[in-house]
């Protein structure tokens, strides 16, 4: 019965499955991992050569596609960041604008006993002899020659000349320029003159008043060229030579007139021309 | 007719760019004056003899642009052309030092005649602030603008004047 079992094939087989059995029960029990990865490290690093040079050549034929489209894609991302940007600014300027003229707006409700109308300052004048600002508004909007100019902070001028859409405003600053004012606190009056620098000096102050420095200067009113009681500005300082009947003054004016963008027209206030009655 | 039209839009660009940013742009408190400086450039570029013309009708808008009167710029655009012609028989291998010449002279005259009139009419002019402070300064920025705006008209005379550009 043995004999029978034990046939020179049967043997072979029953050898074939125990070589088998005992390789997979190494292999399972990771006696062979160093007879395995001693075979298989070549075939991984050919793998790895294989696979590298492949995405070269891949690199090589598919990335001047690549590089192209990804040039597009970031020059439309520029040109959306410059636009989203222009916007910011815009939005920005709007936000500027909107707060000047909110001020400009709290000014108005606060002086109620004037009429305004809001206008941007478009332009300055060419002589730098001369401090004239032009703006956006004129006959049409209903705009006079003479009507004063002013802002949330104080005086800026008047209107000097004027077309249908534009106005040319004399500022304070303008050597040509004459106001006449009051001393808040010392209660005299005097003139604030400007000149060609654009600097503003207080004149015709009588000798014997006691001016304080940081007295303030608003609008007396008289000669009927401005309305009363408009902010000019501050004594800076003041000086008072012998023999003479007046004292002057240097003016911190309180208005920024190196960055005036608004202003306010004052339309229900007529200048009186007295020139005729100077003697 | 073609160089008349591009001089007068020429001339109007540079007035309004003067108004709304080159008078901000001050030294103490003089400041350039490209409108001057554009009217000498076109002046030195020009051969046409009847540009006397539309230098008058230049200076006509630039007075009653600016609250000067109008007769300074005239006086001045017109000195502008006569010494222009003058230059551009005698000087004109070096158009360059025209420009920067004639932009002192010119913008020298231009300031004299201004505080000639603030003199006359009677305000009180501070003579050395207003030499130290204004005159001064702006000669310096318009001479240091003259050189860009000659080449920006040189450009320009090549479109207007196809046939007698110099330099």
């Amino acid at each position: 019965m043995i004999n029978k079992l034990l046939t020179p094939k049967n043997l072979r087989n029953l050898i074939i499955i125990m070589v088998v059995a005992g390789v997979l029960f190494l292999a399972i029990s990771g006696y062979l991992t160093p007879v395995f990865s001693f075979s298989v490290s070549p075939l991984i690093s050919a793998q790895s050569w294989l696979s590298q040079r492949y995405l070269a050549f891949s690199d090589f034929f598919n990335s001047p596609r690549d590089m192209a489209t990804l040039r597009a894609q970031n020059a439309q991302l520029e040109n959306e960041v410059a636009m989203l940007q222009s916007e910011i600014v815009a939005l920005q300027e709007n936000l500027a604008q909107s707060d000047i003229l909110y001020t400009l707006l709290d000014f108005a409700r606060t002086n109620p006993e004037h009429e305004y109308v809001a206008a941007t300052v478009i332009g300055r004048e060419i002589s730098p002899f001369l401090q004239y600002i032009i703006i956006d508004k004129g006959s049409n909007d209903g705009l006079r020659h003479g009507m004063p100019v002013v802002t949330q902070q104080g005086l800026v001028g008047r209107i000097d000349a004027l077309i249908s859409d534009a106005s040319r405003i004399q500022l304070i600053t303008d050597a040509n320029s004459s106001v006449n004012v009051k001393l808040q606190t010392a209660g005299v009056e005097g003139l604030v003159r400007g000149s060609v620098t654009g600097e503003i000096s207080l004149d015709m102050v009588p000798v014997d008043s006691e001016v304080q420095i940081g007295d303030i200067l608003m609008t007396s009113g008289l000669g009927g060229t401005y309305p009363p009681n408009i902010f000019v500005g501050q004594v800076l300082t003041m000086q008072s030579k012998q023999n003479v009947l007046f004292q002057t003054g240097s003016v911190q004016p309180v208005v920024d007139f190196s960055n005036l963008s608004a202003v306010l027209v004052i339309t229900n206030f007529n200048s009186v021309d007295i020139s005729p009655l100077v003697p | 007719m073609w160089s008349y039209l591009i001089g007068f839009t020429g001339f109007l660009l540079t007035a309004v760019l003067q108004m709304s940013i080159f008078s901000q742009w001050k030294i103490l408190s003089g400041s350039a004056d490209i409108v001057l400086l554009f009217v000498v450039a076109w002046c030195l570029h020009d051969r046409n003899k009847q540009l006397w013309l539309l230098v008058i009708v230049m200076a006509g808008i630039a007075g009653s642009i600016s609250a000067l009167p109008a007769y300074i710029p005239i006086v001045v655009y017109l000195f502008v052309f006569r010494v222009s012609k003058l230059f551009q028989a005698r000087l004109m291998q070096s158009p360059l030092l025209s420009m920067l010449v004639l932009t002192f002279a010119a913008t020298l005259l231009q300031l004299i005649l201004s505080m000639g009139y603030l003199f006359v009419i009677q305000v009180d002019l501070n003579f050395s602030d207003a030499l130290v402070e204004v005159a001064l300064p702006s000669v310096l920025l318009n001479m240091l603008l003259a050189i860009p705006i000659h080449a920006i008209v040189r450009e320009i005379g090549v479109y207007a004047f196809p046939k007698g550009v110099e330099a």
